[in-house]
């Protein structure tokens, strides 16, 4: 701090450093007493009323960080805030001076905590002291989690207690206020983690996420949640949308596969991760060497690549004397220019990003667990309702990155509600000798987000991120529809006759909407530089929706779908006034409604399905460019990953007869790269064997094409044309010429 | 006289011009070095060994293609070349070509059709 004063330039106006400094001086200090117990000034309270004024009135209106700079130099939280909190111990709970200075304390604690972002309208102010803040609230984070004479976080729920006990209709809006400031105060710590590239004295390990949820478990916050989770709707109301963020806070980025496994299990896989890691540096080491000099690298090695007209190039290096596959490699490898490329898929920078994952320490990893379980128990479908319900009715509490936050907990829930019961399963058939027969689970717990009216936000939603490119936010909803479908799937196998008949129902639901089916499709085909995690979750859900369609299908041989189509001319201008009022999404409308959709634009039939036809559509040109531009990631695709992206090329290739829409060089080359390299897939692997299989047949295919068509060699550059890929299949045209 | 007042025999600096880089547009594409080479060469350039040799037959189709876009553009890398080519092939003109070279590879009766 010292520094910081010599410095010529000051970064905070000095009169405004004086005031605040006075004021922490004031409040008070463990100097003046000999037990070394922090002793309040006297006039204490108005002190922190002030400093609250001071953020308020100087930083708030007028767009500045400077006060908030000057508490985070002068350290008030770690050096008066939480030892005054610790002052207010269990014994002098009564005491109503000292409930009042902690709720003051609790006031300054949550904008000083508030989450810290890049955004576009930053002054150089902001810029200024951004970064610093961003530093000091790690450092508030510690100092509130790894306090180890004093539970702060009980503290402070103890300051909201007797609001929260008073029932709803009693409480005042000041006690909503401070429930609301109790609630944010634990979203900030959720949310404040140390940045990457800042270096944090002391250990790390203590603002990371793994910190918070041990300290949420021991201090009683899970459980503070967890009741006003499953009283959502009863005793509390206005709270949802804050216990959302935390929630979302907690479970970003969270493996859930290693969140259901026992110590030893987890152990194992942490073991066998790191076999996986050596094994894949091993057949690096392997590829490397296959290719590396057997001499030293002055030996000057050079061939002539003969080429046509007499040409000769020249390449250099030992390594081009194995096979022409690296000759041509290395020859290629040697230009200079590259094609100048787009910046593919903005990074999301932003707290509300969920794609990093972040590992948990095994004793977080359990306390996660058991809170998830009695979440999933008591407080998922009363929070998940009533949030839906505040989304739709659009409540001033909603904010922008609140359904982002709602579909991705909802999924990360669903996903979790699976692996629990697999993990049951798993156990049950481990203990056989359990003679009791133990009744099986029906999915009531998740019932809350399987309703028509989720359904229907569900898939509005998707449609506007989708109309909108809010790629991020379809990206959440794209991964709760997927989790959707496999818990209905679920569902449908259980052993319980209700749940089989609900599944049923929803099953034939979802899929009577040809929107539905037409959306899917327009989100794969749609696919351009979004990033690898907007590519993962949309052919994962074009993945699963098309599986379970098939699935569906085949049991309901006389499948029934609405689907709609454009009325003759005429009828639409009449139309165009009664269109306002009518909601194309709602699904149930009654016949009343039905007789004006008729008079509408669109004007809907009912038409049986026809699945070949559907997967026919699903099977075009860019679809295979999106599952591509997905397997060319193929290095660092797990197997569940590549064996999507086999499926899909292999219905393309052999069930759709479709092979001409892989005959291109590039597809080709990047087949033959995966398996013979280098940089391929690793031979060892299971999904190596499914792979080579693949592309040989393709290749196979592909030869005897070559020979009965010449005119092949040319489309090979190419994407083909409609027109064309019928006749490159079959050789002759198409009966109906519709879609040329 | 006057020649000097009227800047006459001042220089005239004269910016050079920046050479023109070669493109892969249409015109290159179409050109002789082009795809009419590839159709020509195809045909005695790939001798393919079929069933059981998939992986090599594979391997002599891609540097085949290697090859012949290094002639026609060698400025572009292989990946990035058949980028290039690829979106060309969404212009009209070179469908109307590709249609023409399907066309005359079909047999009579159906290209009358």
């Amino acid at each position: 701090m010292e520094s910081e004063k010599a410095q010529p330039v000051q970064v905070v106006d000095p009169e405004v450093r004086a005031y605040i400094y006075s004021l922490v001086t004031a409040l008070g200090g463990t100097g003046s007493s000999d037990t070394g117990k922090y002793a309040l000034g006297d006039d204490a309270l108005a002190c922190l009323r002030d400093i609250k004024k001071w953020l308020k009135f100087y930083d708030e209106k007028a767009n500045r960080m400077d006060v908030a700079r000057c508490l985070a130099e002068a350290n008030l939280v770690n050096r008066d805030l939480i030892p005054i909190l610790m002052l207010w111990g269990d014994a002098v709970q009564s005491d109503k001076h000292k409930s009042r200075i902690a709720l003051a304390c609790l006031e300054l604690l949550v904008p000083l905590t508030w989450p810290l972002e890049i955004h576009s309208q930053m002054t150089v102010n902001h810029h200024r002291h951004t970064l610093y803040l961003q530093h000091s609230q790690v450092l508030y984070k510690r100092g509130i989690l790894g306090n180890d004479t004093t539970a702060i976080l009980r503290t402070i729920i103890r300051i909201a207690l007797p609001s929260m006990t008073t029932p709803r209709s009693d409480r005042s809006s000041r006690d909503e206020g401070i429930l609301k400031l109790m609630l944010y105060l634990f979203r900030n710590l959720a949310i404040i983690t140390p940045a990457p590239h800042l270096a944090t004295e002391g250990d790390e390990e203590e603002a990371s996420k793994s910190a918070t949820i041990n300290a949420f478990q021991q201090q009683d916050v899970f459980a503070l949640l967890l009741t006003m989770c499953s009283n959502m709707g009863d005793d509390f109301n206005f709270q949802d949308v804050v216990i959302l963020e935390i929630l979302f806070h907690l479970v970003k980025g969270v493996d859930i596969k290693k969140l259901f496994m026992d110590n030893t299990q987890r152990s194992a896989a942490g073991t066998h991760e790191l076999q996986n890691v050596l094994e894949l540096e091993s057949h690096q080491k392997r590829e490397q060497s296959k290719t590396a000099p057997t001499r030293h690298g002055r030996f000057g090695t050079m061939i002539w690549v003969k080429r046509d007209d007499e040409k000769v190039s020249t390449v250099s290096g030992q390594d081009v004397l194995k096979d022409d596959w690296t000759t041509m490699l290395k020859m290629d490898k040697t230009k200079k220019w590259n094609k100048p490329k787009r910046r593919g898929g903005d990074v999301d920078l932003s707290v509300n990003n969920f794609n990093m994952s972040t590992p948990l320490t095994s004793s977080a990893t359990e306390h996660l667990r058991i809170f998830v379980e009695e979440f999933l128990d008591s407080g998922f479908n009363p929070l998940f309702t009533h949030i839906r319900k505040a989304i739709e009715r659009e409540t001033d509490r909603v904010t922008e990155s609140t359904p982002r936050q709602f579909f991705y907990v909802i999924a990360w829930f669903l996903e979790a509600e699976r692996v629990r019961r697999a993990r049951q399963q798993e156990l049950r058939r481990q203990n056989k000798n359990s003679t009791r027969e133990i009744e099986p689970d029906s999915f009531q717990l998740v019932a809350g987000v399987l309703n028509q009216e989720t359904f229907i936000s569900l898939n509005r939603h998707m449609q506007n991120c989708l109309d909108f490119k809010d790629w991020q936010d379809l990206n959440a909803s794209m991964r709760c529809f997927t989790q959707i479908l496999l818990t209905v799937q679920e569902m449908f196998h259980s052993n319980i006759g209700d749940d089989q008949d609900i599944a049923e129902n929803i099953l034939s639901r979802i899929f009577y909407e040809e929107t539905t089916h037409d959306r899917v499709l327009a989100i794969l085909r749609g696919y351009k530089d979004q990033g690898f995690f907007y590519l993962d979750a949309c052919t994962e859900l074009a993945h699963v929706f098309l599986r379970l369609l098939e699935q569906y299908s085949k049991q309901n041989e006389h499948m029934q779908i609405r689907s709609r189509r454009r009325a003759r001319r005429k009828d639409r201008k009449e139309a165009a006034r009664s269109l306002d009022t009518a909601d194309p999404l709602n699904g149930d409308e009654s016949e009343g409604e039905d007789l004006a959709f008729s008079e509408a634009e669109r004007t809907i039939v009912e038409r049986s399905f026809d699945f070949q036809r559907f997967a026919a559509k699903f099977c075009t040109q860019k679809s295979v460019n999106t599952f591509l531009a997905f397997t060319a990631y193929y290095r660092e695709l797990n197997e569940e990953q590549l064996k999507r992206a086999h499926r899909f090329f292999y219905r393309v290739a052999f069930k759709q007869e479709l092979s001409v829409l892989l005959f291109r060089v590039d597809i080709i080359s990047l087949f033959y790269r995966m398996i013979k390299g280098p940089g391929g897939l690793d031979s060892g692997k299971s999904m190596y064997a499914e792979w080579e299989e693949l592309t040989r047949r393709i290749i196979r295919k592909l030869v005897k094409k070559i020979g009965e068509r010449p005119e092949l060699i040319t489309e090979m550059l190419f994407s083909k044309i409609n027109a064309t890929v019928y006749y490159l299949e079959y050789g002759h045209e198409k009966q109906t010429m519709s879609e040329s | 006289a006057n020649g000097a007042n009227l800047g006459l025999d001042e220089e005239i600096e004269v910016a050079p011009k920046r050479r023109p880089v070669a493109k892969l547009d249409e015109a290159r594409l179409l050109s002789p070095a082009g795809i009419p080479k590839l159709r020509k060469t195809a045909k005695t350039k790939l001798n393919f060994k079929g069933k059981g040799h998939e992986y090599s037959d594979a391997m002599r189709l891609l540097n085949f293609y290697q090859l012949w876009l290094d002639d026609l553009y060698p400025r572009a890398k292989f990946a990035d070349g058949l980028a290039m080519i690829e979106k060309l092939g969404h212009s009209k003109r070179i469908q109307i070509m590709r249609k023409e070279w399907i066309d005359e590879g079909k047999p009579r009766s159906y290209a009358r059709e």
